[in-house]
């Protein structure tokens, strides 16, 4: 009777990484409160507040340098364009389409920056388990 | 004769107003006597009262923010100049003068914390360089909860008090009560959690015996929609084991419910119908995962038993203000009050009961006691389940 | 002008709200492919919801009505009702909504986790709502006035009890689709007539109100005075007065009325011939055609550009604050739709407002009576009849009316529903819809209230009002709240208090009619430029002052904010999950 050859014990060798998938690592880390993904965060919502504050200054500033300009030179307040005064002409027709344009082009301007931002989170994903 | 008249009736008013002050004495007298009580009765209100201004913070459970919420209510308890809270490694809250105590904290709590039992610590410990500090002895009351010590609390004071080191103890024994409490709660919303799972794994299999067997029916005779409902069944699958928070969106909960119509028409055919009325402004609203699909569920399966000629279905979204009303239907076999009754309070019995008294639970959890369902029904009567989802709470979002 | 047309589009739009309301718009569906995640609102439809609910009686008839009255100094009002959005879109609009608020105080109470800083976020809205409700109001006594000559109150009171009893029948459901209609129904009620105007302006000779001289009476003219005014004559002029003037009971008689005030009492009729100036009511300086035409020109007293920048201040910031506005921008299934539909509200106010400089200018041209008796709110319910005349100036001033009604009933269901949500949520949750419809009385009580005992207060003040307190002590809390980490609820609480406490005591004290001509009292009517800059500090030093009170994640909270709809963050329990 040959002997029985000894077992030996087997247990799972790899440490549970807690991570769900492909996509998630920073993600993960942004969930996680860590400084990694504290900082992708602080990058995005730097970037979205200086384009939302240069958008929002520049035309509300133009808007609002108007008052002065007419105290300034009054003679720009009498003048006529187009036939019509120069004031109405600005404030009753061409602001419209200028808050127009500016919102579009924040708009566009916007998601690019938020698609940049996930394809940057995305990119820095090891490949794991399909989702 | 008018002179007796004006006497007379100086006299009885004077009489009535008199009647009317010694009356009112004595009712406020009374009053006075039952209602506010001793200096010493007083007393006793004030700390009850600040005891449970300092429950709800604990209540949640102990972190860095219910112990600063709670450490103030603590100190006035104890009527000390400083408290600290500390857990073995991290000092959790401080309250009161003279911070600069505050780091020392972790390492005067450190006997408490080990040996489990209040140390006292005098001046050669506690006292700082700062002549105007009064702060020279302390007391360290271990706070643990189920016999494991979690925190500890720490009262200073200017003087050696033994009252002080009492009142301490008792105080740390009540705020492990309150964390005791807390983790009995945290015990509810995991078995909750497990209901929630038992639910998915209840209705699944019924279901894709069904299903499956729907879609066999069409194979060779449409295959195109067998294929079609091949897809659907994938979907809602998929969203059913998803694994996710608790929380969806109502227009995905509406979009499986969806899908499972379908699956359950290719079953039954024309005899389920259902009419949907869906406002698009409650679809952004987060609501509790599998919050109205097992009552679809339900409605199916009670408005399609025993029944020849069908049945129909209605499920309502409406926009509510700052609520969302939704509400399922159907007008099947109905069920007895009572029964319903037992179900909310989650006495049902298996098999369609679990449903009920499960969502109901949840969303009472979440929202508070004036959410939960409301069912309206009747033996023969059909069903109607009604549910109020406010469209924002705090920590409520779906993923 | 027959205004039989005008009374029967009137009740028709009353009809339809209340039969809409009370039955909700039936979409059902039956069929079995009806895909729910695709039925989500697409941004034309919200963004026509939002300016349905937006465009109000100050927007309808007050802009108009304050250009023709003041000149070019007013068209900052439309300017800054629109620009408001811009700044909305460039810092809010899309993390408001990813923050899944309903309300303002919801967003407080998510962003600071404090129950004091929502209960001061509710005060203030149901104060700014108060505040806006109260012109609807006016302006809808004002058009059934005008258009049926019985007493401004019953206007109010009309719309107050059809917007409440709507509401309470069930209609605190904001159904996008009816708001959406109503603008276009706006729109439509403007533009119309816009066109016929303009024709009819062209054949007339394409005339300009600049000019040398104030407006002046083109033809022989009646004006009846219906609230006793007091007028300013610049130059003698005479006139047929039947009726009460300077005291003196007067019938048919001629009169020569000289330069300086004169009292005219309720039921007056004054007769004037072609080419005289139109004497004014004090509250309107009397103003040359050039002197209209020109900024700055002091028309809106000594201090023309300090108002033009509290204005813009108050405008261009407060927007964000109006709660029947920020509702609505929940219905946006995510972020980027959010900012999609702002940029189309933009192209739908901007439609919409660019016709009422016209509107102000054929005013002036053509109802100048209205300087008169100081209502040229009305100018524009009265100028369709005026200029074209015949059943067609007739239909279209009812088309106008209508739209006009639908303004009202429209903003003030909105601003009452979105009130009443707040103060049943508050207060009132333990009665549930009970509590909702208790609430919604109370929420039109107050304004209604106001308009019963304060006859004459100016519509456009009151909603300066209201759009100060919201710039000052909103507007902080929600950009901050945003965009800056460091925010406390102390620091919010402390900055909305005094921001909005301020400007409500400002703006009150000027209702009153307690402040003082001069600088005090400018600075008082408009007070949005110095309390907006003053809530931001307060905000900001508090909030620096008190770093304990910063709420514990808040980092999580700014990645929701922030982060793009398609990055998937997962939710707490997820994470427990995972590390089980």
């Amino acid at each position: 009777m040959t002997p029985r050859p000894r077992r030996v014990a087997v247990t799972r060798q790899t440490v549970r990484t807690g991570s769900s998938g492909a996509g998630f690592r920073v993600a993960a880390e942004i969930d996680d409160d860590t400084e990694l993904g504290d900082t992708y965060m602080r990058a995005l919502m730097g970037a979205q507040l200086r384009l939302g504050l240069l958008v929002c200054l520049t035309v509300c500033g133009a808007l609002a340098a108007l008052p002065i300009a007419f105290e300034l030179f009054p003679a720009l307040g009498a003048a006529s364009l187009f036939g019509l005064r120069v004031p109405w002409l600005l404030l009753g027709v061409v602001v419209f389409p200028v808050l127009v344009a500016g919102a579009w082009l924040y708009v566009r301007q916007a998601e690019r920056n938020e698609r940049r931002f996930v394809a940057t989170v995305d990119a820095t994903v090891d490949e794991g388990d399909q989702p | 004769m008018s002179t007796v008249v004006s006497f007379l009736v100086g006299v009885l008013v004077g009489l009535a107003g008199l009647g009317i002050v010694v009356l009112s004495r004595r009712a406020g007298t009374a009053r006075t006597r039952r209602d506010l009580g001793t200096e010493a009765e007083q007393v006793t209100y004030e700390t009850l009262h600040t005891a449970w201004s300092a429950a709800p913070p604990l209540r949640a459970g102990l972190s860095q923010d219910t112990a600063r919420k709670a450490a103030r209510h603590l100190r006035g308890l104890l009527r000390a100049p400083a408290l600290a809270i500390t857990d073995g490694e991290h000092r959790l809250a401080w309250d009161g003068t003279a911070d600069q105590h505050a780091d020392a904290a972790v390492a005067l709590a450190a006997t408490a914390f080990r040996t489990g039992k209040v140390s006292v610590l005098g001046p050669d410990r506690v006292a700082c360089a700062d002549p105007s500090c009064t702060l020279r002895y302390a007391v360290a009351a271990p706070i643990a909860v189920e016999g494991e010590v979690q925190a500890v609390l720490t009262a200073y004071s200017a003087e050696e008090s033994a009252g002080l080191a009492r009142a301490a103890a008792e105080v740390a024994r009540w705020a492990s009560g309150q964390l005791e409490l807390a983790e009995l709660d945290r015990s509810k919303a995991r078995l909750i959690e497990a209901e929630v799972r038992a639910l998915r794994a209840q209705i699944s299999p019924h279901f894709i015996y069904n299903s499956l067997t729907a879609i066999a029916s069409f194979v060779r005779t449409d295959p195109a929609r067998a294929r079609n409902l091949l897809l659907e069944f994938a979907d809602f699958t998929r969203y059913s084991f998803r694994r996710h928070g608790e929380f969806t969106t109502l227009a995905e909960e509406l979009n499986s419910i969806d899908q499972y119509l379908n699956l359950e028409r290719a079953r039954f055919g024309e005899r389920l119908s259902v009419t949907l009325q869906i406002s698009p402004e409650v679809l952004p609203v987060a609501v509790p995962f599998l919050c109205l699909q097992p009552l679809v569920e339900n409605a199916v399966q009670h408005g399609m038993e025993d029944r020849a000629d069908g049945c129909h279905i209605t499920i309502l979204a409406q926009d509510g203000g700052s609520e969302a009303l939704i509400s399922v239907e159907d007008d099947g076999a109905g069920m007895d009050p009572e029964a319903c009754r037992r179900m909310l309070s989650g006495k049902g019995d298996a098999g369609g009961g679990i449903a009920l008294g499960n969502i109901d639970e949840r969303l009472r959890q979440v929202y508070g006691h004036e959410y939960g369902l409301v069912v309206e029904t009747a033996l023969g009567a059909g069903t109607k389940v009604k549910l109020r989802v406010p469209k924002h709470r705090v920590g409520v979002h779906a993923t | 002008m027959n205004s039989t047309y005008s009374v029967i589009a009137v009740a028709i739009v009353v009809t339809a709200t209340v039969l809409i309301g009370a039955n909700g718009l039936r979409l059902s569906r039956t069929t079995s492919d009806f895909y729910v995640a695709s039925r989500t609102v697409s941004p034309w439809w919200n963004a026509s919801a939002i300016g349905g609910e937006y465009l109000s009686a100050a927007s309808f008839l007050g802009v108009a009505g304050l250009i023709f009255a003041y000149g070019a100094d007013m068209l900052w009002f439309a300017v800054g009702y629109t620009a408001g959005y811009l700044v909305l879109l460039t810092l809010v609009a899309a993390p408001l909504r990813r923050s899944g608020a309903y309300t303002l105080p919801d967003f407080a109470e998510e962003r600071l986790a404090s129950v004091p800083v929502r209960r001061i976020a509710s005060l203030l809205t149901v104060g700014i709502g108060w505040l806006y409700l109260l012109p609807q109001l006016q302006g809808a006594g004002l058009t059934l006035y005008t258009v049926t000559g019985l007493s401004p109150l019953v206007g109010a009171v009309a719309v107050a009890v059809v917007v409440v009893v709507n509401v309470m029948a069930g209609g605190m459901r904001s159904i996008t689709i009816v708001q959406a209609v109503q603008f276009w129904l706006k729109l439509a009620a403007i533009t119309i007539p816009m066109v016929f105007l303009l024709l009819a302006w062209q054949h007339d000779g394409a005339p300009t109100p600049t000019g040398p001289t104030p407006p002046a009476f083109t033809e022989r003219t009646t004006v009846r005075v219906n609230s006793a005014v007091t007028v300013r004559v610049n130059e003698p002029v005479r006139v047929t007065v039947t009726g009460v003037v300077d005291g003196h009971r007067l019938r048919e008689s001629p009169v020569r009325l000289s330069t300086g005030t004169h009292r005219i009492d309720q039921g007056t009729s004054v007769t004037f011939s072609a080419g005289a100036v139109v004497p004014q009511v004090t509250s309107i300086p009397a103003t040359t055609g050039d002197q209209w035409a020109l900024p700055l020109s002091g028309t809106s007293g000594d201090h023309s550009l300090y108002v033009v920048y509290s204005l813009i201040v108050a405008t261009f910031l407060g927007v964000m604050g109006l709660p029947h506005v920020i509702v609505r921008f929940y219905t946006n299934p995510n972020g980027w739709a959010a900012r999609r539909t702002t940029v189309v509200l933009l192209v739908l106010l901007g439609v919409f407002y660019v016709q009422l400089p016209l509107y102000g200018m054929f005013g002036r041209l053509y109802t100048p009576e209205l300087l008169m008796t100081g209502r040229t709110d009305a100018t524009i319910l009265l100028l369709p009849a005026r200029l074209i005349g015949g059943i067609g100036g007739d239909l279209l001033s009812a088309l106008v009316a209508g739209g006009a009604f639908a303004a009202f009933l429209s903003t003030a269901s909105g601003l009452t529903v979105a009130v009443a949500g707040v103060i049943s949520r508050n207060t009132l949750r333990r009665f549930g819809i009970t509590g909702f419809r208790v609430a919604a009385v109370g929420a039109m009580t107050v304004p209604l209230a106001m308009t019963l005992v304060s006859s004459r207060l100016s519509v456009a003040d009151v909603v300066g009002l209201a759009f100060a307190v919201a710039a000052s002590s909103l507007c902080p809390l929600v950009v901050l709240g945003i965009w800056w980490r460091r925010l406390t609820s102390v620091g919010a609480a402390a900055g909305m208090t005094v921001g909005g406490g301020l400007a409500l005591t400002a703006g009150l004290l000027t209702l009153v009619g307690a402040a003082q001509p001069g600088w005090w009292m400018d600075l008082l009517r408009w007070p949005a430029a110095w309390t907006v800059p003053i809530g931001f500090a307060v905000m900001i030093g508090v909030s620096l002052a008190t770093p304990g009170s910063t709420p514990p994640g808040v980092a999580r909270l700014m990645a929701r904010l922030h982060a793009p709809e398609s990055l998937g963050l997962r939710s707490t329990a997820d994470r427990e999950e995972a590390a089980q």
